[in-house]
């Protein structure tokens, strides 16, 4: 989803005007409209404005997870720790997603059997809720990483499957004819034709993965995490009433969706779209 | 239609020949005759009850959220400055799932429906919002020109342009707000429901390892979800959209 829609090129008019102050639009701009609502709260907290039990100051919320980040947290290192498994089980879903939603959608959208067996089957499963197999993985696996894993691979390889099939229908017959005609073998039409024609749409369904994946990885985790994760930190903290946490471990949620979002495939998108010309449509 | 019937038949055969473990997968008979069971008086029709929350929770949610977003969003579509004021606010929320609010909402708010409503809200408001200000911030400035230089006030050009050049993307982002919402939902029943619901329900079965009342949720969430995103919100695309498009061509 975007938020800077792409078509504010009719709103050029109003930004001609003002092109002076454009570098401090977009890099200071966002800095203060982040600070200085922050500050506010601060004074607000230190002025006893507000509930600083419930609502604890910033500064408050940060000297918490830097010490729960350390030595002296309980268990030491929780929060790096909480940190480490979130990852690790969203790299793990993800990965077994990549792998086997692009396989799946590849028999989908090449094969008349894999559309005949994965066609029905995904269309039984895409409308249920992702969080709602926890339960279901809870009785099969337990409270453990694969509970959580699995989750976070239904999320992603859904997205992933519906894309590279979307991205097969879309791809040009006439690359098929010319390659067949000149002799390509079905490897080579594979590796020419067919990788570089969905290749834009595994990265579009791998984006969206990863953001339908955290969302339920988080979730899950509050629900089924058997020692770490991020999750499962925020529901622990509930029980003690710690907020500091629960708002820390909230702040490093978001830092963390917005680091695979804007980070990681902000960075895939800038080194692929001068090789293959690829869009992700966010 | 026809190989979801096969897939279902190859399921319950699978199922009575002993492949999968009833215990973890019941098979789609088992299902059903468990979603009657809970229909019938004898369960004090504890199905429909649970429906019945699940309902009220999303459909509130979702009525806030369009209620807050969609003023919001034309605001903030309009108003150059302020959308680049909000917008990295959005950009950290955005990613951010609404489930990690519900920790803060049980600590002030306690378990129950404020709770889930909240969280739900929250899932369903940015779908919302973000569709509307794209919606708004994609009109050409000359349409709004022309309908102003004919001398159409602001609300006029609210009605005759804002509204009818945005509708295909607010009405998407219904869409999406309400289909938010419905997945916060199961979610946020499993954590903060005290009592009721589908998501309470499926997770208190689990306790007692009752899988064909799980499945019977899981399919009831299912189904639900899939009518209101495609019929529900898929007529109103149908009629709004179209017609005033339409509409718009024969003139």
């Amino acid at each position: 989803m975007a938020i800077d829609a792409t078509r504010n090129s009719e709103l050029n008019v109003r930004i001609v005007s003002r092109r002076s102050t454009g570098k401090m639009k977009r890099y200071l701009r966002p800095v203060i409209a982040v600070a200085v609502p922050l500050a506010i709260w601060q004074l607000a907290a230190n002025m006893g404005w507000v509930n600083s039990f419930l609502f604890p100051a910033p500064w408050a919320i940060a000297k918490a997870l830097w010490v729960q980040a350390g030595p002296h947290g309980n268990p030491p290192y929780a929060v790096l720790y909480s940190l480490l498994h979130s990852l690790w089980r969203i790299c793990a879903g993800v990965g077994l997603a990549l792998v086997f939603g692009t396989l799946i959608g590849l028999a989908i959208g090449l094969t008349g059997w894999g559309r005949a067996i994965f066609r029905p089957i995904i269309s039984i499963i895409l409308p249920v809720p992702t969080l709602a197999w926890t339960p279901v993985l809870l009785l099969v696996f337990g409270i453990d990483d694969r509970t959580t894993i699995t989750v976070v691979f239904i999320a992603a390889s859904l997205q992933i499957i519906y894309n590279v099939v979307a991205g097969i229908d879309t791809l040009n017959l006439r690359v098929f004819w010319v390659a067949r005609s000149m002799g390509a073998s079905r490897m080579q039409i594979f590796i020419k034709a067919i990788v570089p024609g969905i290749f834009p749409y595994l990265l579009t369904g791998l984006r969206l993965g990863v953001g339908f994946a955290w969302r339920a990885l988080i979730a899950a985790e509050m629900l089924a995490a058997s020692s770490f994760g991020l999750g499962l930190m925020i529901s622990n903290a509930v029980e003690y009433l710690n907020m500091d946490i629960i708002f820390g471990g909230i702040i490093l949620i978001a830092l963390m969706g917005c680091f695979f979002e804007y980070v990681i495939f902000g960075w895939i998108e800038m080194k692929t779209v001068k090789r293959w010309g690829v869009q992700v449509e966010r | 239609m026809a190989p979801i019937l096969v897939v279902l038949l190859l399921w319950e055969w699978a199922v009575r020949a002993g492949l999968t473990g009833s215990h973890i997968l019941p098979a789609p008979t088992a299902i059903v005759a468990r979603g009657m069971a809970l229909l019938s008086g004898a369960d004090h029709h504890v199905l429909l009850v649970h429906t019945w929350r699940s309902l009220l929770r999303a459909s509130a949610a979702f009525v806030l959220a369009v209620m807050v977003g969609v003023p919001l969003g034309f605001w903030l579509g309009r108003d150059e400055r302020a959308y680049s004021w909000v917008r990295p606010w959005l950009a950290l929320l955005l990613p951010l799932p609404a489930v990690a609010w519900t920790p803060i909402f049980l600590v002030t708010l306690g378990q129950g429906d404020v709770t889930i409503v909240a969280v739900c809200f929250l899932g369903a408001v940015f779908p919302v919002l973000i569709s509307t200000i794209q919606g708004v911030r994609a009109i050409a400035p000359q349409n709004i020109w022309v309908v102003r230089s004919l001398g159409a006030g602001p609300l006029g050009v609210f009605l005759r342009v804002l509204i009818p050049a945005s509708l295909p993307t607010l009405m998407a982002g219904f869409k999406l707000g309400f289909a938010h919402s419905w997945r916060t939902l199961v979610a946020a029943e499993m954590l903060a429901a005290s009592s009721y619901g589908l998501g309470f329900m499926i997770f208190a079965a689990r306790e007692y390892m009752d899988v064909r009342t799980m499945f019977v949720g899981i399919v009831l969430l299912a189904a639900l979800g899939f009518a209101f995103e495609h019929l529900l919100f898929g007529s109103l695309e149908a009629v709004t959209v179209h017609r005033w498009y339409r509409r718009g061509q024969r003139r």
